[in-house]
């Protein structure tokens, strides 16, 4: 019958479909949706739909106070908040041409160490729990607590923190945060063994991960891949060296790479870049300097004005580049501040390449390991 | 004891409340059904419909592992809609956002009930100047329950929860029958803000 | 090459482009919106094959809008914003998506919120908004807490019937 019709002319009008892979779905991370046509079992088209996070920030920051805007900038990155006020504070700092104390550049990097950690213990979870490990999935995200009592005891709220600011950092250490902190960091070390056990050497991950669209050198660097994604199809480049921003120049690390570039690669640069972030708080706790200041005296924060020009600063988030271009007209208020998120490359453009081919049930893992976060690019 | 949870004595006190219950007047039978029984059951099993609407979703995974559990009180995640019981919208909604939390409202099978996390849903919150985002929800939805915040601790969560079971247990939490009967008040206000006609500043500039 | 040898080399090429240091590792370059394929191509034949993000800045006053490119090189280590000023009232420049594909998004996306048109790029559809019928909202001159205020509702109590 089917050979009848395509012989009359006419196309199977069955054979095509089309589904939403989202907003409502276990597997999405976040609000977005693929507007996905499935031809049997595989994809032949994707057209993503975003616009479901849409704010407004961009334009919401203009109407709020230089200072003021401290407490909006977080909410533009859920997973790892702290990143944006590192770049926002950067930005203040690079246009008024000043320089903050050593202690606050130490403490300034181990909380973003931290934030970091959080971000990979969420995209271990995203990576067991799409391929139907659930358990997997409850242990990271129970883990995330006791980093995020530490911010707790040190800034006062669980998620949103608000405490790197222009300037330095708002408020010392307690008395007793590092103890608590290296013993945090011991009893990770400990867990990393069992996630090994149960996620990275499991025969039926592996076998999902394996092959898993493979990304080569040219289309990274020509799609603005970057972040962990980018070292593992072998391109030996980290945000934190080549650029470096708060502590990281005083500081000793090497950049792991993969060579494959598929799914397993991408699993594995995440699970060797945990080991890093450890290490690096590690090695901060021991060279901060033991007294200083952690803040500069800022002029009045309901009337200061910051002089003309423009910058674009960037960080290296657990999802890649993450980045402000901010410009100023000499006002009390940000004139333009344009957001790069760090996946809005791979999660509206790429994946319309990426995924066709694919089989349905790939899709959440796929997003899963390449870590797409919708916040990043609604803005 | 956590409230809630099951021992000896919290099962004698509820074999004779339901012993009671099924007991009941003839009158009460007459006018309700088994409505107060169902009840009763009801608000021990509630299935959540796993939907992260916004930012206040950062706060559901501690809620429901290990160190806040909320599978103790019964309540637990599911996929679809067709099969939930519980809306939660965790945090501001973009209008895109709220013409599918509408047809998955509509999508749920009574009875069905909202809840609204944060303080976005209440009067726009932070984003209270923003073109997309909207002020009050109620004027949308009906919501059965408020939790504030910004965000709300899984404390403030798992306390929200056991506030909506008395609720549902003693027949107050009835959002889904306020929403059949002003269903043309309901409509109108998603009318005004999803399906717009006119600009609303006239300024003549054409993109 | 070090940053000043690359600054050289766009000199020669292109004489009437304006240079300014940021800093070490950062300089922006202004060019006439013209030229924008021939300098986006040359950049991109010594190396810059990123393209970082490509956005818009409105001057209200003096009528202009800001195109901005920014790149960035793996083996040199600079980032270049390259921008150009196009007419606010009719505001048109050739699209770059011949040299970059995620230009062809970028440009959508900044179509959408400030009302610029791309020549060539014909998928210049809404994109984040949801039946938006009044001025592109990144203007200057639209008004986000009036628009709120009236959508949205400022507040008021509303009984139901």
């Amino acid at each position: 019958m089917n050979e009848l019709l395509t012989f009359l002319g006419e196309e199977d009008r069955y054979k095509k479909y089309e589904l939403f892979f989202g907003p409502n779905h276990p597997g999405m991370n976040g609000n977005f949706s693929y507007i996905i046509t499935v031809e049997g079992h595989t994809i032949k088209r994707v057209d993503p739909d975003p616009g479901q996070l849409h704010r407004g920030f961009e334009k919401l920051v203009e109407h709020r106070l230089w200072m003021q805007n401290i407490s909006l900038i977080p909410r533009i990155c859920v997973p790892e908040p702290d990143i944006n006020e590192l770049v926002y504070s950067r930005c203040v700092e690079k246009l008024m041409g000043i320089e903050i104390p050593e202690r606050a550049k130490y403490i300034r990097t181990i909380v973003l160490e931290m934030a970091r950690i959080n971000a990979f213990l969420m995209g271990f979870s995203g990576i067991s729990g799409t391929t139907g490990l659930y358990t997997g999935s409850n242990w990271t995200l129970a883990d995330r607590d006791y980093f995020i009592d530490l911010f707790e005891w040190l800034t006062g709220a669980r998620v949103y923190h608000m405490y790197i600011i222009p300037g330095g950092v708002r408020r010392d250490l307690p008395d007793g945060w590092i103890e608590k902190l290296e013993e945090t960091l011991n009893y990770i070390e400990k867990r990393l063994s069992e996630y090994d056990r149960l996620i990275y050497n499991n025969p039926i991950v592996v076998q999902r991960l394996k092959g898993l669209a493979p990304i080569t050198r040219e289309d990274a660097i020509k799609y603005g891949i970057t972040g962990p994604n980018l070292r593992a199809t072998g391109i030996k480049y980290d945000t934190r060296k080549a650029v470096p921003y708060a502590a990281y120049e005083y500081l000793d690390f090497d950049i792991p790479v993969q060579s494959d570039g598929d799914g397993l690669a991408r699993a594995i640069q995440r699970r060797e870049e945990f080991e890093i972030s450890i290490n690096l708080i590690r090695q901060a706790i021991k060279k901060m300097p033991k007294k200083g200041k952690i803040r500069l005296d800022m002029p009045n924060p309901l009337k200061f004005r910051v002089p003309k020009g423009e910058v674009y600063v960037k960080v290296e988030s657990a999802r890649g580049e993450h980045g402000y271009y901010m410009v100023s007209d000499g006002g009390t208020k940000p004139y333009r501040m344009a957001v790069r998120g760090g996946s809005y490359t791979a999660g509206l453009v790429y994946a319309r390449k990426a995924l066709v081919g694919m089989r349905i049930e790939d899709v959440a893992l796929w997003m899963a390991t390449m870590d797409i976060c919708a916040p990043d690019f609604d803005r | 004891m956590a409230h809630g949870a099951f021992t000896r004595t919290t099962f004698n006190r509820d074999f004779i409340r339901g012993v009671n219950m099924l007991v009941t007047s003839r009158k009460d039978l007459r006018d309700n059904g088994w409505e107060r029984v169902l009840n009763y059951f009801r608000s021990k099993s509630m299935w959540m419909l796993h939907y992260c609407t916004g930012c206040g979703a950062i706060e559901l995974p501690p809620t429901m592992t290990s160190r806040w559990d909320m599978e103790r009180f019964g309540i637990g995640p599911m996929a679809t809609p067709r099969q939930a019981d519980l809306l939660l919208i965790t945090g501001y909604l973009s209008i895109k956002s709220l013409k599918r939390v509408i047809y998955t409202y509509e999508q749920m099978q009574n009875p069905k009930w909202l809840i609204a996390f944060g303080s976005c849903p209440l009067n726009g919150g932070i984003y209270y100047d923003s073109y997309t985002v909207i002020n009050r929800l109620a004027l949308y939805l009906p919501i059965d329950l408020s939790i504030e915040g910004c965000m709300p601790r899984p404390e403030a969560v798992i306390n929200g929860f056991n506030t909506l079971m008395k609720g549902i247990e003693q027949g107050t939490a009835v959002g889904y029958k306020r929403y059949e009967q002003n269903y043309a008040w309901y409509k109108k206000n998603q009318d005004a803000v999803l399906n717009r006609t006119k600009p609303v500043f006239d300024s003549g500039v054409k993109q | 090459m070090t940053q000043k040898e690359i600054i050289e080399k766009i000199k020669d090429s292109f004489p009437n482009a304006k240079t300014k240091i940021i800093d070490e590792h950062q300089f922006s370059v202004v060019i006439d919106k013209e030229q924008n394929i021939a300098v986006l191509a040359f950049l991109q034949n010594i190396d810059f094959k990123e393209l970082a993000i490509l956005t818009a800045v409105d001057w209200m006053e003096e009528k202009q809008f800001e195109v901005v490119y920014n790149l960035f090189s793996y083996s040199h280590y600079q980032q270049i914003l390259v921008k150009a000023r196009i007419d606010r009232d009719n505001p048109k420049i050739q699209s770059v998506l011949n040299l970059w594909d995620v230009a062809k998004t970028y440009e959508r996306d900044v179509h959408e919120f400030f009302g610029i048109e791309f020549i060539g790029n014909d998928e210049l559809k809404p994109f984040f908004l949801h039946n938006w019928l009044d001025l592109p909202p990144m203007r200057k001159d639209f008004d986000s807490l009036a628009y709120s205020n009236e959508v949205y509702g400022k507040f008021k109590e509303e009984r139901e019937k």
